[in-house]
Formats: structure tokens, sequence, C-alpha cells
């Protein structure tokens, strides 16, 4: 710690003296002594909070307003900037409403700060206390029904389940009569589905943590029938359009809100569990998350089929556009924060007896996550959305054959609306929050055997490669089950071949990419580009973005897996 | 190290002062830098959590101070110590409360590697 001594100190090679001491004493700050017995005194007396000048509060708010700031900034200019090139360079056309799309992202910037600090200081605590305390306090059976109804209402207050709305007004009544009439006549059934089927899956994910399962027979378990139903399924033309649908789902459930309450949950209750090999425990409950919905969507699908479509679907229902979009976000938000907040104050209150430590923080978090919420709707629907999904209007016109005025020849133009998905894939994951998060603690958990920027590229590339499957499906209009079998299927026999952790890893990416900055962007494009094309309907593309990461994951971990085992081969033979 | 005796000889240093910083994860690095240029020779960060009283006080805005900390260990000679003291404390903003605090203690002795010129100028006896 200390080598060496430095010349400068050395006052004896000094031709002339002055004591050190008395040189201080010039250049130094008094200091008064103060009894710290005093001062403790005092604050018995006084339960004062300390008046902080300007300046303290500058210094105290500086920087944990930048520091969340440019992590918000970092994730959302470069794609919003990508978009903007690319539609103005290749697409060689401007941006309409320019700025009010730069106010909106700014403004998705701001909500997805507030968010994520409300998040973290509201909510999180909230259900990590939960999952701590309820599996000693409470019964196993009440510890279910308590991440059950989480998960429930979780799903309720995710954001995009309102843009699966948005997203029907593509469907053609005559040629896919089911989906028109889930999206438009029966909305909320899809959405209870969904919100069901994720309270089971984080119940399932509960009994796992509890008794020690396999993460990877449970997928095989789970994921086989979902993958069998949908080969049946794409088998009949009245029920094939609702893949799409029903694999999109569980892409979009695992967002912003379910994916850290849940995950909080299940770390407290695996801590609770108390199992020694926690190094990847927690991960897992995401990919049930998202493979519970597609099959209960399906499922609803069947039964409507069997039980018969009313005769008269009626006209399209009116996209409900009340005179204000920021009204509309504020309740929106509230609806979404307010029961899920109730419910696990309940759960807190009453099945646990415990008060609530440290209220004005927890009340401070749920404002914030009310706020950003709400911000992030408006910004989304004035900002992202209008971006991408002009983007996807006009992507179409560097390539459709029937359009005079296409920019370029067929085959060039569509490569390049395919590099196009690719790089928007790819850099829309790069800028997903929680990715980064994911990258750091498996770095970590691994001992670095598997570096961050290795698992987030790979995430990336996998992302940006299912994207541009899913743009191909949409240009070409094939059935979704041609694409959703093979990938899946190439997913589940290279889990039966990685090892435990990686499965959990790969699976587990996947979800959590599919986040507040890819669905919306993704989600516009795949319903422009559907809409220029004059596609049944524009869904398919978040299924396939997120088996892309599967995938490259899986990949990757059995590459690892090789390389080590040549290492050790070669070292055998050289030692 | 050997005398002329041959008998095991040990220097120790006395006269040192353990100057102890605890600022929030992350700020450890400025201060440190200002107390080397106040003429500290090492520091060693330790990482820690904790949360003070002046950082409950602060209310609502107390959630603008981390609880992830770093403490930051530097021992120096007791001439030096005033003054890395209080670049420490003016560099690591310590009058604004949630900041962290520093202390001081006086060290009976410490030990580590000392040029050997300097032994042979200052311990013959």
């Amino acid at each position: 710690m200390f080598r060496g001594t430095k010349k400068r100190f050395n006052t004896r090679d000094m031709p002339k003296k002055i004591r050190y001491g008395d040189y201080l004493g010039q250049v130094r700050v008094r200091q008064v002594a103060l009894s710290y017995n005093q001062v403790t005194a005092y604050d018995a007396q006084h339960r004062r909070r300390p008046r902080l000048r300007p300046r303290d509060f500058y210094r105290l708010v500086a920087p944990y307003l930048s520091v969340r700031i440019i992590e918000q900034f970092r994730a959302v200019i470069p794609v919003a900037l990508f978009l903007a090139l690319f539609q103005g360079l290749a697409l060689q056309s401007h941006v309409a409403g320019a700025s009010g799309i730069a106010v909106g992202i700014g403004v998705v910037m701001l909500g997805l700060m507030l968010f994520m600090e409300g998040l973290k200081h509201g909510l999180m605590p909230f259900s990590e206390n939960i999952g701590h305390l309820l599996p000693a306090r409470s019964s196993l059976a009440s510890v279910l029904a308590v991440a059950f109804i989480l998960g429930v209402a979780a799903t309720f207050a995710e954001p995009a389940i309102g843009a699966l709305r948005a997203a029907g007004s593509l469907t053609d009544k005559d040629q896919a009569p089911l989906l028109y009439y889930l999206l438009n006549n029966n909305p909320e059934a899809v959405v209870y589905a969904v919100a069901g089927s994720v309270g089971l899956a984080v119940l399932v994910s509960m009994l796992r943590f509890m008794w020690g399962w396999n993460l990877k027979w449970l997928l095989l378990a789970v994921a086989g029938p979902c993958l069998a139903l949908t080969g049946y399924m794409a088998l009949d033309p009245r029920l094939s359009p609702i893949i799409g649908l029903a694999w999109d789902c569980g892409a979009i459930t695992t967002g912003p809100v379910t994916v850290p309450v849940v995950l909080a949950l299940g770390i407290g209750v695996s801590a609770a569990a108390g199992r020694e090999n926690n190094t990847l425990d927690g991960f897992g409950i995401v990919t049930l998350a998202s493979l519970f919905p597609p099959l209960a969507v399906m499922s609803l699908g069947l039964y409507l089929d069997t039980t018969g479509l009313p005769a008269d679907l009626g006209g399209r229902a009116a996209v409900e556009t009340s005179s204000s979009i920021v009204l509309d976000g504020i309740t929106a938000a509230l609806r979404a924060i307010l029961p899920l907040t109730l419910l696990l104050w309940l759960v807190q209150r009453y099945s646990l007896r415990e008060p609530i430590e440290r209220r004005n923080l927890i009340l401070y978090g749920i404002t914030l996550c009310v706020l950003g919420m709400a911000a992030f709707n408006i910004g989304l629907a004035e900002g992202l959305n209008p971006l991408g999904a002009q983007v996807g209007d006009q992507l179409s016109s560097a390539f459709h054959p029937q359009d005079e005025a296409a920019l370029y020849p067929y085959w060039l133009g569509l490569g390049l609306a395919l590099l196009f998905a690719l790089c928007l894939g790819f850099g829309a994951t790069l800028a997903e929050p929680a990715l980064n998060a994911l990258g750091v603690t498996v770095q970590n958990l691994t001992d670095g055997a598997l570096r961050k920027d290795t698992l987030v590229y790979a995430v990336a590339v996998g992302v940006g490669l299912g994207t541009v499957l899913g743009v191909v499906k949409i240009v070409f209009q094939m059935p979704l089950a041609w694409l959703l079998l093979p990938t899946y299927g190439v997913a589940l026999l290279l889990t039966l071949f990685a090892s435990e952790e990686y499965v959990n890893l790969a699976w587990d990416s996947a979800g959590v990419t599919t986040g507040p900055v890819t669905v919306p962007l993704v989600l516009a494009m795949g319903l422009g580009l559907g809409r220029a094309v004059d596609a049944q309907e524009g869904f398919g593309i978040l299924a396939m973005a997120s088996v892309g990461p599967v995938i490259s994951v899986l990949v990757v971990s059995l590459w690892m897996r090789v390389r080590e085992w040549f290492y050790r081969f070669d070292f055998g033979r050289t030692a | 190290m050997k005398t002329r005796e041959g008998n095991e000889q040990l220097v120790v240093l006395t006269d040192a002062v353990l100057i102890t910083c605890i600022v929030q994860r992350g700020e450890a690095e400025e201060a440190v830098q200002a107390a080397r240029r106040a003429g500290a020779q090492g520091a060693t960060i330790f990482y820690a959590r904790g949360s003070g009283v002046r950082q409950k006080h602060l209310g609502i805005l107390g959630v603008t101070v981390s609880a992830e900390k770093e403490v930051i260990y530097i021992v120096a000679a007791s001439d030096q110590a005033d003054r890395i003291f209080d670049k420490i404390f003016t560099a690591a903003k310590l009058d604004t409360p949630g900041m962290g605090m520093i202390y001081m203690t006086p060290l009976e002795k410490m030990a580590t590697y000392v040029p050997h010129e300097i032994i042979k100028r200052f311990a013959q006896d």
C-alpha cells in the first residue's frame, strides 16, 4: 500500500527549514471542535430535519438524476436515431411530425426513468418481503394462492396488454373471423386468459423453487403440448390465424411490471426454501410466464371454435380514443398500478400481519410508478408508436412489386427491408435495460465464464434474426406455424443437450429481451408492414423475436462446451 | 532483515494515523484523488452497506442517497494527516447530509516496505 517515500516530503534535503506543521497550520481549513455527545443530545431533543442549503439539494439530487437519465438516454436514443436515419436515407422520406415524435420519445425516457425508480422503491421491496416471509408464515396453499393472484394482477398492470387491442384493428373479418372476434368483440377474454396463465406460471415456478424441479424437463413438458397444439391449429384454416396472437401474447406479458415483481417474489421464495445451489435460482419464472399464455390463448380459441361464434360479428369496434391522450395515459397507469399495490398491501397487512416499514418511501415509489407509467403511455402513443408505424408503412415501399413508385428493385428492396429488421431487433435489444442487468448477473454467477458482452450480443443477434424471420412471415404471408414449429423444435432439441443453468439462462433472456423498448417498436413495425402488404394479420414477429435468443444463447453455450472439451483434449495431448 | 548479529529485525513506523472515510458507492475515487494530491501515498477501498441517521433524516430526499457505500482506508504520516483529512472532507462534500463521514485514529505502529537507504539513515541505533 505504501511504497517508497516521495522526495518532496523529505524536508532534510531542503536548504532552509520550515517545520511542516507550521506550513500546514497556514494552509489548512480551520477546525472547530465540537463534542459528539453534545450533537447526540441535541438530536435526541430536536427531531427536526436538517435545513438544506440549495447547494446540498443540488449535490444530492444532481448525481441521482443524471445517472438515471443517462441510463434511459442510452437505451432509447440510439434506436430512435436509427429509425429516423433509416427512414431519411434508405426510404427517402421525412419523419412526419418529427417534433411531436421527439417530444414523445423524451417523455418515454422520463417515464421509463420514473417507473424503474418507482419499482425499485415501491413495488419490489413489497414483493421481495412477501416472498421472504410468506413461506415461513403460511401454508403451502396460501403461498401458491398469493403467487397466482400476484401473477394475474401483474399481468393486468402490464402496459403492452392494451397494445393488443390496437393490433386487432388490422384483422380482416372475413379471412380470420375467430381472431377478429377475439380482438374486437371479446378482448377481455384474451386478457383474462393471459393473466390467468401467467398466474399459473408463477404458481408452478413457486412449486419448482420449493421442490427443486429441473427447468429442462418442465420446459419440455410445457413447450411440447404448446407446439403440438400449434401444429394442430395450423391444420385448421379457421384456427390458424390465432397462432400469431397467442405466441405474441407470451412475449408481451413478460414486460416491465411482471418481470421485476415476479422475480422479486421468486428470489424471496427460493431464498426461503433454502436450497444451496441458488446461483441461477430466480431464473425460469419468466420463461414459464411466456410459455403458458400461448397455451391459454390457443385453448381459448379452440373452446370458442367448438362453441361457435355469434353469427353477426358486428361492425368494427370503434377504437376508443378519448379526447385526451394525456388523460388516457394517466387512467391506464392508475388502473395498472393501484390494484397491484392494494393486493400487495393486503397480503402484507392481513396475511403476514407485518407492519409496513418506511411507509413514506414506498408511497414515494408507488407515486413514481404511476407517474412513470403515465408518462410512458403518453410517450408511447406520441413517440415510439408513430415512429415504428411510419417506418413499417414505408418499409414496403422499398420493394413493393405493385407499387410503381418502388424505390429499389424488388430483391434489393426486400434485402434492405430485412437488413432493417435485423438492425432494429439488434439495436432495440441492446437498448433494453433489463438485458444489461441480466448480463452483469450472469457474468458474476458463471465466474466470468460467460462474459456479459457475449451474452448481450448473442441475445441481440438472436432477436435480430428472429425479427427478420417475422418480417419474412408477414411479407410472404406465410403461416406462422411453419416458422414456429421448426424454430421452437430446434430450441427444444438444443435444450435437451444444454446444461441446466444455460437452459435457464437462454429461455429467460428470451423473455427479458422483449421489454418496454422492443415490444412497441417491433409491434408497430409489424402492423404497419402488414397493413402495407395487405396481410391477414400482423402478429408473429414478437414470437419469432423471442425464440431467436433462445437458440442463439443455447448455441453459444454448446459452443463454449465444445471449446472447453477441445481444450481439455488438447492439453491432454501436450501435457 | 538481518542485523550484524544475525537477529531478525523488523522496521516499524510510528507517528502513523489511520484516516477512514465512508462515502456512497462510486464516490471514493474522487476522495482518493484529493487525498493523493494532499500527499497520501495509497488507499484501500472496501465495499460496504449502511446508512446513518443524517441520511434517514433527509426524508424523501433520502432516496438519493445510496445505502451501498465505499469505505476508504488511508494510512498517513501524522504531519500530513490533518491536511489530507481536510482535503477529503471538501472533495467528498461531506458537509452535505447523507454524503458520509470521515474520522481519524492514531495508530500505535505500522509496518510495510521501507527503502533500504532510509532505514540506514534513520534506524541506526
